[in-house]
């Protein structure tokens, strides 16, 4: 393999990483505030994507400006699961719970998906998605740069939404003690609703660029959850720096394991990465171990 | 006597510090020893690192004369050292008698366990007998997380005590446990060491130590100061000033200490009278506080109920408690305004219920709350801040990870006004140094007495009437403990009217002015701090006596 | 249900406070609990009603003949044992396995490799191979799990998807497997409307074989101690209970048997595909049906996977849409278990057993007698 294509791959990977990084920064912040796995997440990108579509094929709207409906749908779809489900888990066993429970709300997603859509393969398109611009010698797709850059830019808010307003500190007070949280006045279910609709509100976003970059079907929110997951597990659970970086590592790895090998095998490298990195590490890669005191 | 456990050299360091620093140990066979030590002083750690549960990069642990340094905790537990945890850990899903028998083999070969049932009938046998002897036999049936506090403690025990463990290591058996059970524990120790047991337990209940054990290790600061007879502890200078010397009350208290709390006191004088005074400015008088200015005084404390006013929260016949079973029975208290009132009572008799029910946390089923008159059950948390009731938790209530300054600012979440909130947050500052000097710190890298204080630096961000404390002692050397104290009784002369929850039942009632004995969720008497305890019937209710015969 | 929990004297059904002290049933139980392992005098009632269910079980495809309704039988056995082996590993450690697929469908590969390089052809001497195709899952699950046990919790949960995954993109990209064309058992001599009873006879056997080991395995000190590990794992260990070992041995336990179920329902189905034998939904579905019954019970699975898989192949048998399945499934679940927490058995025996104690007017007494024995040491 020649180093430009080398190169290639690796600006390839951390550009789709920061796409990647949303998703996986919403899941990781579900589980920071509320001990949730979402595993729905995977599948609320295709309803995304699928949205999006909806509303530029049958209404005209484009990719972008569908977001303004998109994100707040998404985020009151959010809220709901969070007020109907995730709320009533208690207890011991939430996290565990929360797997199944997510799981059998993703089911429910896909077969609607399913039954409204079908199971042919759709891609999104916009002017943007095909065209590309030259950098340095490269070819870059225009809809790769315009993710990353609103990744990064939302990443970049999430952050200081998290350490500088004062709903971030309540959502950070509500993530390390609950009891404590409550007693100062912080109205911990209304931080918890909210932080799961921003959870999934990305995810709108995250399925314009993956459905622009991808073909999909309501099949595939299981590829996409586990990359997802094995990206938050790497990155520890609940630390959006370490989702972000972790992103950026797998997909690198990913695409050039497809470049330079085949891209059947490249999520096996980063699955058996995954693997290996947790058997040594079980705290992921960028996590501390145990950060919580409840 | 030979040595069953020798340890020596041990070091131990999480990230730059050394919570071990190569301190040594010999436990004797047939001996109880009793490991003392200021908080902090690698007790748990040393008994974590014995056990296997965390392994040391130098030193020696040695069990009769064989190494197990940094050996797994199942092989320790083969070899016969068994131990309990600080915090009681046990299968909460489990009966209490599967409980016993999770440990009554030690080798077994794996398809006989799995053809063999759970327990044959001598295991059984033995199981109800451990159970008999720590006096939980009837319970044999029940899940164990139904089980209280000091009922999980005993359990803890007779799960070790069906493998026959040579050695038995017990991290504070007395620790938040009751004066009735600590005389039944010591007791049940006591056997267990006559029946050939060797003994090593971590306690800060000094009368229990000193009481049980024949020779007693101190640590301080990671390493071992000293080693002998209970008498030459005691009478050991070096120990004195580590650890006992700040225990003899008041006198005690270092004089840095001391003058902290005097600028403290000086500066409350002048600092905080005026930030109360911009409260009721700024907010107006329905968000601010209706006090009399006189009420901020050292008088305040002094005033006794009938006479005074009507009491600032009073609770009328509140019922509650969780899924379905009351904890309080009709439990109906009043809290004076201005003073300091004391809730005492075994575990388990429902005092951090009362406070949850006052703060909002727990809705009461039936009964009223009141404060000021004013009805408050049934708001949420959230309301009840607001109306000036703030409650401070049982230890670790701070947010970990955020900074010392950080978590104090978080007291004042529901104010909006940012210069007050400035404003506040220097009286604290000057009330309380470490907020200042440790403010961009995170707060669980602090001690257990700094955390406290910057606790009550939280609470007061909001300037609350009233402030409910749960058991601000737990987990608190004695030196610590009594600052603690000092500074609760120095709230309480800054005006704020204080309900306190205290297993230290002779501390807590000394400082307050009032005392109310709850047992089993009802209030069994009231009155004042010194009343009841001196109290003829309270020997019997609370410190052991009536309730201990009723026990056998 | 067929077995009662309360036979076996470390019954997972949370003692109601007042049963330690009431009269009457649940007297005896815990008499019973206290003087030794022999289960508790069964009622005759409950015993002729598990007797009637086995019976009922065996002699159902006689009855019923119509080939649909048998599919769906043999269908709802087999997760009745894969629901049953995986809570063996999963309910009783608490450790929630999301990566059974491998096994189900490496016994799938097996069976169809082990007939096409022996030659052995289709129906009974393709059966007599499903010792062999547990053996095989049962060996991969040794390296699984000990690198999956490594870790704990929902890292322990991802890391079986993780390995889940692997396997799936291993099966489409490697020779042997025949890739995405997938691999063809021989077909058995069977035919016409009987076609089906000898699957349902050998799925019915191993479900008798899996739901008596893990009865065995629940009253065992080995179950014992996989609940202990389940309840508070470092404790365990620190009274010496060789937590990685019995982990291990109860998921190679459980492999064994979800690998020759997967035999059996690839030999049925007639072919192995990738995206058949490592299904995502599958690891779904066993821990659902499980859940939903009640983990780590007896009987919940068995429950669970009944009415569960019977749901899923009639609705897609007769309106032949995965979508609606899928949606039917879920909604079911969900339903469920936000009404019933525990899982549908562990609830239900609550409130008869609730109910029961009413009938006698015990609650009080009992009551009382608690709150004296709480009274003393608290």
């Amino acid at each position: 393999m020649s180093g430009t294509a080398f190169l290639e791959a690796i600006i390839d990977g951390i550009l789709t990483g920061g796409v990647y990084a949303l998703m996986a920064a919403g899941l990781t912040l579900i589980f920071g505030v509320m001990d949730i796995i979402n595993i729905a997440q995977g599948i609320m990108v295709i309803l995304g994507a699928y949205l999006s579509l909806e509303l530029s094929v049958h209404f005209g709207i484009g990719l972008l400006p569908g977001l303004l409906i998109t994100v707040p749908l998404m985020f009151c779809l959010g809220v709901a699961i969070e007020f109907f489900f995730m709320r009533r888990l208690h207890d011991e066993d939430r996290t565990k719970m929360s797997i199944l429970v997510t799981y059998a709300v993703a089911i429910v997603i896909e077969g609607i998906l399913t039954a409204t859509f079908g199971v042919n393969y759709q891609q999104l398109s916009a002017s943007y998605v095909n065209s590309s611009v030259y950098v340095f010698g490269f070819y870059l797709p225009d809809i790769y740069l315009i993710g990353f850059g609103m990744a990064i830019a939302l990443l970049v808010g999430l952050y200081y939404m998290l350490y500088r307003t004062k709903f971030g500190r309540a959502v950070r007070a509500s993530l390390q003690n609950r009891t404590a949280a409550d007693l100062i006045g912080i109205d911990v279910n209304r931080v918890r609703t909210i932080s799961v609709g921003i959870g999934v509100g990305v995810t709108a976003i995250a399925g314009v660029f993956f459905g622009a970059t991808n073909a999909f079907n309501p099949n595939s929110g299981y590829d996409l959850i586990s990359r997802l997951l094995a990206i938050v597990i790497l990155g520890g659970m609940g630390s959006i720096a370490g989702a972000m970086g972790a992103a950026v590592f797998i997909l690198v790895i990913n695409d050039v394991v497809a470049a330079w090998w085949s891209p059947t095998w490249a999520p096996i490298v980063y699955f058996v990465a995954l693997v290996v990195v947790l058997s040594i590490r079980p705290q992921g890669l960028f996590g501390r171990a145990a950060v919580r005191t409840q | 006597m030979s040595n069953l456990i020798e340890v020596s050299g041990i070091v131990k360091a999480y990230g730059g510090i050394k919570a071990l620093a190569g301190c040594a140990l010999e436990v004797r066979e047939g001996e109880i020893n009793g490991l003392i030590g200021p908080n902090g002083s690698g007790k748990t750690t040393l008994f974590n690192v014995i056990t296997g549960y965390e392994q040391v990069q130098q030193g020696l642990v040695k069990f009769r004369g064989v190494d197990i340094t940094n050996a797994p905790p199942d092989r320790v537990f083969g070899l016969g050292i068994g131990r309990t945890f600080q915090l009681t850990r046990m299968f909460a899903r489990l009966t209490v008698l599967e409980n016993v028998l999770v440990a009554t083999q030690r080798e077994e070969g794996w398809a006989r366990s799995v053809t063999r049932l759970a327990g044959s009938q001598l295991e059984r046998a033995r199981a109800l007998e451990l159970l008999d002897f720590v006096g939980i036999t009837r319970l044999a049936n029940e899940p164990a997380g139904n089980l209280s506090y000091g009922q999980r403690k005993l359990l803890e025990l007779a799960s070790l005590l069906i493998a026959d463990p040579a050695v038995l290591l017990l991290d504070e058996p007395a620790g938040g446990v009751n004066p009735t059970l600590i005389n039944h524990l010591s007791d049940r120790i006591k056997d267990l060491n006559r029946d050939g047991k060797t003994i090593l337990v971590v306690e800060h209940n000094m009368e229990f130590v000193m009481g049980i054990c024949s020779r007693i290790t101190v640590l301080s600061q990671g390493s071992t100061l000293m080693a002998g007879a209970p008498a030459e502890v005691r009478s050991s200078p070096a120990v004195l000033e580590a650890y006992l010397g700040a225990d003899e009350e008041e006198a005690a208290l270092d004089a840095e200490l001391r003058r902290e709390l005097d600028a403290a006191a000086h500066a409350n004088a002048t600092r905080l009278a005026s930030v109360q005074a911009t409260v009721v400015r700024e907010q107006g008088p329905d968000a601010g506080s209706p006090r009399e200015p006189e009420a901020a005084g050292p008088g305040a404390s002094v005033r006794t109920r009938p006479n005074g006013p009507p009491p600032l929260l009073q609770l009328s016949g509140v019922c509650a408690g969780y899924g379905g079973a009351d904890i309080l029975k009709e439990v109906t208290l009043e809290v004076p305004e201005g003073a300091i009132t004391c809730v005492v009572g075994p575990n388990g008799a429902g005092k951090s219920t009362v406070m949850k029910t006052v703060s909002g946390l727990l809705r009461p089923r039936a009964g009223e709350v009141s404060f000021r008159g004013e009805r408050v059950s049934g708001m949420t948390p959230k309301q009840i801040l607001a109306k000036g009731i703030a409650q401070i938790p049982q230890a670790h209530s701070l947010f970990p990870e955020m900074t010392v300054q950080e978590n104090v600012e978080m007291g004042a979440f529901t104010v909006g006004d940012r210069r007050l909130v400035r404003k506040r947050l220097a009286a604290v500052q000057e009330l309380y140094p470490v907020v200042r000097d440790r403010a961009h710190e995170k707060a669980g890298s602090l001690s257990g007495g700094q955390q406290r204080l910057v606790e009550f630096a939280r609470c007061l961000m909001l300037d609350p009437d009233l402030i409910m404390l749960d058991e601000p002692s737990m987990g608190l050397d004695p030196r610590t403990r009594s600052m603690v104290f000092d500074m609760v009784a120095l709230m309480n002369r800054q005006g704020k009217t204080i309900l306190l929850v205290e297993q230290n039942a002779r501390a807590g009632l000394k400082l307050s002015s009032h005392g109310v004995v709850l047992e089993n969720g009802r209030v069994r008497l009231t009155g004042s701090g010194h009343e009841v305890l001196t109290h003829p019937e309270i020997g019997a209710l609370y410190l052991g006596g009536a309730v201990t015969a009723t026990a056998a | 249900m067929t077995l009662d929990k309360q036979t076996s004297a470390a019954g997972d059904a949370p003692a109601s406070p007042a049963a330690a002290a009431a009269p009457g049933a649940g007297g005896d139980r815990t008499q019973a609990a206290a003087a030794g392992p022999q289960p508790a005098l069964r009622s005759p009632l409950r015993l002729g009603a598990r007797g009637l269910i086995l019976l009922a079980l065996v002699v159902f495809p006689l009855v019923i003949t119509d080939p649909t309704t048998t599919a769906i039988a043999f269908f709802a056995l087999v997760f009745m044992v894969a629901a049953t082996s995986w809570n063996m590993f999963s309910g009783y450690s608490g450790y929630l396995a999301l990566g059974h697929a491998v096994f189900f469908g490496s016994g799938g590969y097996a069976l169809a490799l082990l007939c096409q390089q022996l030659g052995v052809g289709g129906g009974w001497p393709s059966f007599a191979l499903l010792p062999l195709c547990g053996i095989v899952a049962a060996l991969i699950a040794v390296p699984v799990g000990l690198i999956a046990l490594r870790t704990r919790r929902h890292t322990f949960v991802v890391v079986t998807i993780a390995i889940f995954f692997i396997f799936q993109l291993v099966a489409y990209n490697v020779g042997f497997t025949g890739g995405t064309s997938g691999v063809f058992l021989p077909a058995p001599p069977f035919s016409g409307a009987s076609f089906n009873t000898p699957f349902y006879y050998v799925a019915f056997a191993i479900l008798v074989l899996s739901v008596t080991t893990s009865w065995l395995v629940r009253r065992s000190r080995f179950g014992l101690q996989l609940l202990a590990i389940r309840d508070d794992e470092d404790r365990a260990l620190g009274l010496g209970v060789k937590t990685r070992r019995v982990k291990l041995s109860a998921f190679i336990l459980s492999a064994f048997f979800v690998g020759m179920i997967g035999g059996l329902y690839f030999d049925f189905i007639g072919q192995v595909f990738p995206n058949t034998a490592y299904d995502p939904l599958f690891d779904l579905a066993v821990a659902l049906m499980a859940f939903f019954g009640g983990l780590g019970t007896l009987t919940g699975p068995l429950l669970g996977a009944a009415v569960l898989e019977s749901l899923q192949q009639y609705l897609t048998l007769s309106f032949s849409s995965s979508a609606l399945y899928l949606i039917a499934y879920g909604v079911l679940f969900l339903v469920v278990i936000l009404i019933m927490p525990r899982g549908v058995v562990p609830e239900i025996s609550d409130l008869l057993a609730r109910r029961r104690l009413k009938a006698i007017g015990a609650s009080r007494a009992a009551d009382k007698q608690l709150s004296g024995v709480a009274e003393v040491l608290r």
